[in-house]
């Protein structure tokens, strides 16, 4: 038999916890019986919120918000797998979501709270996504691709992933992301196989085809691939879209593109942790993102796609305009998100770990 | 060394603190890892708590054992490097006037009171490229082209090509030595401060040159020093993962990088509790067995 | 603390014989040599290197370390505007404060008795305490995690702490034991010999002895502290960002020169408290000393 370990913690269980737990009591934050205090703790990405996002919102409602960062989805998911510390909002990407609703590390929202939540996109993409149907668990908060930013003046026209996985031209020119699911997803991709492949035989032929590739790559970037594109220690990176949109304000000579073969869309949402000691104020803060004036502020600010209809009518139509942050319908009709591989993800480390240690 | 027990309240006052705090603070919490290590990983990324050998099993497999020896050897000449450098700047420090003393010590440390990640990124910004070294030698370069080209040979050196000194081991070895290094040079200083000069202007009196008095004298009082630094760097560099990850390129994969994988992307905290009780296993044994060598010939130095 | 009662220990005692003779002595004067001195300039630039470079790019007028692009002080302006910053500051620096002292007391102590006493598994005591330093990081952090989770300990402040005097107090122990190998306890028994007690043995003869020791082994803590990410991730909860973990998530979207000037501040920061610390520290020593 055997037991998970994951199980939401119970603040008032503290008090049975042991002699070290009276230490820490004092520091706990008190829990009003009847209303909630007015603090909310929101677990985000850096720079992933408006100037005045916060400011807003405590004006508003006159709530607190106690800020915190993480790096990467791996980083909440592990923070939040021994039981959730106290934060109340999250923002995982899809199939990190997708992931944390299966083991119950999230709740269901109470869509009666997020009146705002009509200002949305109609599309079923954003209202019914696989990973969340009916948006039971969480709200799109900003979504985005994965795909190559290069500067044309060096490579000429990209658009096939052939540039980087079947080509010798950009030789020791290239950056790939550091994450074996973009890099694999994008190999199978170009095989003309699914991201979300759990065939044992089409991750080999990935496998096989990386290690192959590999004497041409420079590096795997895992945070700077648009810094070593605007240096010119690369020509072709595989990188976030926002990242590239942020260095072609400063540099005219980059590009982007979604593959011609298929890309990786991603979808970060905003969700309610379980056991988050201020679910209403939560609610109530999802609820203020989704007004139409704070969306637009947020999104002019960090400049990546809303799902927010109301919201994307109030933004700078530059950044509406710019295929890199809202590409076109058929190059979206290729894509796929990824999607929780289950027992399948021990196929990816291997590769992956064949790929780095070849 | 005394007895515990002729001695036993001051014994307890000295052991009893600390103890208790490892026993609390790292023992129990390490145990909970170790269990995890005979457990397997849910579809979702949970630790499933369970009993077989399995990720053992896999810690064994070739590609890791290959992984992890990779990693020695990098750890190796990070230690030896670190040692080469680390030894006369403790000398220097411990031998300086007091005043200077202070001063030479705070400047070692001083590097390391920024963030490590910054300061592997600015590893990046000296080595990469146009970064500041070869910036600085196309420099040179040029120079030696002028004065050629003054002489009459213009043309012999050609344009400069900027030397490709990022995205390979050699970038990691050298950020490793830049980290690690003080963690070579305060335990020999530490030693070496209180090393008994009047042994060393003996050697000399006697005749010694400068070299054989500082590898027959100075070497070999200085041990416990050079033993908890090697012990120190070595074990520090074997299990970093933020020089490799950052300008190994595609070669950078030691085993602490695996170790975190497992920890983050895979999710597979038994997987990689089992790769982190393999290292500790051979590390604790290789100690144990030192120390106990160490007690048998003469009081022992310990790590 | 300075250099006069730093050195004390060792040269204090039955030493003043040879002072006279120690004068003239220069060969042994290492730091003078010059060919020492060069290879000195030559550690001290590659330790220096990649700092300078950090700072230089602090001053860049472009939103990333890419290229040079002219001088300016705005995003030190900026990160001094930033109020996360502050907050992840002040974290960092009671948690590397209080860690500091308290594993160095703690390592001390462990040092100590591990070099003076006999007892039965010694060899496997040894073994032990040096597991913290064997062990990655990343499955010490775990480790924390899940044992914080089961006791039901919240995380925050308290916790980093806790985990840091765990992993940092065996680094101490490690240096102090290298310092103590080699203590002549004859002196330990002169002082008996005189009628002291074993409690002043210990503050006026093993003490001043330990003194630079103590100094690596707190300096090493601090280091380590203050720079910590991965256990200190594990071990945080909210509001207890610290700054490494702001840094980290900062560099997520690109390396700013914020990302430098915030660390230029840093390390000023931390060396004026240290240079304070030391004054003071040096004149207590001295009024010590005076009596």
């Amino acid at each position: 038999m055997r037991k998970t370990l994951i199980r939401p913690r119970s603040r008032r269980s503290l008090l049975k916890g042991l002699g070290v737990a009276g230490v820490a009591i004092s520091i706990l934050p008190r829990r009003g019986v009847a209303a909630e205090e007015k603090k909310l703790n929101v677990y985000n990405w850096d720079t992933y919120i408006g100037e005045t996002t916060l400011d807003t919102f405590t004006e508003k409602t006159g709530i607190e918000v106690q800020y915190d960062l993480f790096a990467n989805n791996e980083e909440l998911f592990a923070k939040l797998k021994a039981g959730n510390p106290g934060y109340d909002i999250i923002v995982p990407t899809d199939y990190t979501l997708a992931d944390m609703i299966s083991v119950g590390m999230v709740q269901p929202l109470d869509h009666s709270k997020i009146p705002n939540l009509k200002n949305i996109d109609p599309d079923p993409v954003f209202t019914d996504p696989s990973f969340n149907p009916g948006l039971k668990y969480g709200v799109p908060y900003m979504w985005g691709t994965v795909g190559l930013g290069y500067r044309p003046s060096k490579t000429g026209e990209i658009d096939s992933l052939a540039a980087i996985f079947d080509s010798d031209k950009f030789s020791g020119r290239i950056a790939l992301l550091d994450d074996q699911r973009s890099v694999l997803g994008y190999a199978l991709k170009f095989l003309g196989y699914s991201l979300n492949s759990t065939n044992p035989d089409e991750i080999t032929q990935a496998r096989d085809l990386l290690i192959k590739q590999k004497k041409h790559i420079k590096t795997l970037a895992g945070d700077n691939g648009q810094d070593l594109l605007l240096a010119g220690e690369v020509d072709i990176t595989m990188e976030y879209n926002g990242d590239i949109v942020q260095i072609q304000a400063e540099d005219e000579d980059i590009a982007y593109v979604v593959p011609k073969e298929g890309g990786i869309v991603w979808f970060d949402n905003m969700a309610i942790a379980s056991g988050a000691p201020h679910p209403e104020n939560a609610h109530a803060f999802i609820n203020h993102v989704y007004d139409a004036e704070v969306n637009a502020e947020l999104t002019n600010t960090i400049q990546y796609a809303t799902p927010n209809a109301a919201g994307r009518a109030l933004i700078n139509p530059d950044d509406l305009n710019n295929p890199a942050i809202y590409p076109p319908a058929d190059v979206i009709a290729k894509s796929e998100s990824f999607s929780p591989l289950g027992d399948g993800l021990r196929l990816y480390d291997e590769a992956w770990t064949a790929f780095k240690a070849a | 060394m005394q007895d515990w027990r002729k001695n036993k309240l001051v014994f307890a006052i000295f052991m009893a603190p600390a103890s208790f705090w490892l026993i609390l603070f790292f023992t129990i919490p390490l145990a909970i890892v170790w269990v995890y290590s005979f457990g397997g990983r849910g579809p979702e990324g949970q630790t499933l708590i369970g009993f077989s050998f399995d990720n053992d099993r896999r810690a064994l497999e070739w590609i890791h054992l290959g992984i992890i020896w990779k990693s020695v050897v990098i750890a190796t000449i990070t230690t030896t490097a670190c040692l080469v450098l680390g030894f006369p700047l403790a000398l220097a420090i411990a031998f300086a006037p007091p005043r200077l003393k202070n001063v030479l010590l705070l400047l070692v440390i001083l590097p390391f009171w920024t963030n490590l990640l910054i300061r592997t990124y600015s590893w990046i910004a000296v080595l990469r490229e146009k970064g500041f070294l070869n910036f600085g030698l196309e420099w040179f370069w040029n120079q030696a082209d002028l004065v050629l080209t003054f002489v009459g040979l213009p043309d012999l050196l050609g344009d400069f090509q900027p030397l490709r000194l990022l995205y390979n081991l050699p970038a990691v070895v050298i950020a490793l030595i830049h980290v690690h290094l003080p963690f070579m040079v305060l335990p020999l200083y530490a030693t070496l401060e209180k090393l008994d000069k009047s042994y060393l202007e003996a050697s000399l009196d006697l005749g010694a040159s400068q070299w054989r008095t500082l590898f027959s004298v100075t070497v070999p009082l200085a041990m416990p020093g050079i033993a908890s630094g090697v012990l120190l760097t070595f074990i520090l560099s074997l299990g970093s993962f933020l020089a490799p990850d950052l300008l190994g390129g595609t070669e950078g994969l030691m085993i602490g990088n695996l170790i975190a994988h497992q920890f983050g992307p895979s999710r597979d905290w038994a997987f990689g509790s089992a790769l982190s009780f393999l290292i500790m296993y051979t590390t604790f044994a290789v100690l144990w067995i030192r120390s106990v060598v160490a007690q048998r010939s003469e009081g022992g130095v310990g790590i | 603390m300075k250099a006069g009662t730093l050195t004390r220990g060792g040269r204090a005692i039955g030493v003043t014989p040879r002072v006279n003779l120690r004068r003239r002595v220069l060969p042994l004067d290492y730091a003078r040599r010059r060919s020492l001195q060069a290879l000195l300039v030559g550690i001290f630039a590659f330790l220096y290197f990649p700092i300078v470079a950090l700072v230089a790019f602090s001053f860049n007028d472009s939103k990333r370390n890419v290229t040079w692009q002219g001088f300016t002080f705005d995003y030190y302006i900026k990160a001094f505007n930033n109020s996360s910053l502050h907050e992840a500051f002040i974290n960092s620096m009671i948690i590397a404060g209080t860690a500091t002292l308290v594993s160095t007391v703690l390592g001390a102590m462990l040092g100590l008795g591990l070099y003076r006493f006999r007892f039965p598994a010694r060899g496997l005591v040894d073994g032990w305490i040096s597991l913290p330093i064997v062990i990655p990081e990343v499955c010490m952090g775990v480790a924390m995690l899940a044992f914080f989770a089961a006791v039901n300990i919240p995380l925050g402040l308290f916790t980093i702490t806790v985990s840091h005097i765990a992993f940092i107090a065996p680094f101490v122990a490690v240096v102090i034991r290298a310092r103590m190998a080699g203590f002549d306890e004859s002196l330990e028994e002169a002082s008996r010999d005189l009628g002291a007690d074993q409690w002043q043995t210990f503050w006026n003869v093993t003490f001043p002895f330990m003194i630079p020791g103590l100094v690596a082994g707190a300096l090493l803590a601090f280091t380590l502290s203050l720079d910590d990410f991965v256990i200190t991730f594990f071990t945080s909860g909210p509001g207890s960002t610290t700054f490494p973990i702001k840094i980290y998530s900062m560099v997520r979207f690109s390396v700013t020169p914020e990302v430098n000037a915030a660390s230029t501040v840093l390390i000023v920061l931390t060396l004026t408290l240290t240079v304070i610390a030391m004054i003071i520290q040096g004149r207590s020593g001295k009024q010590m000393v005076e009596k």
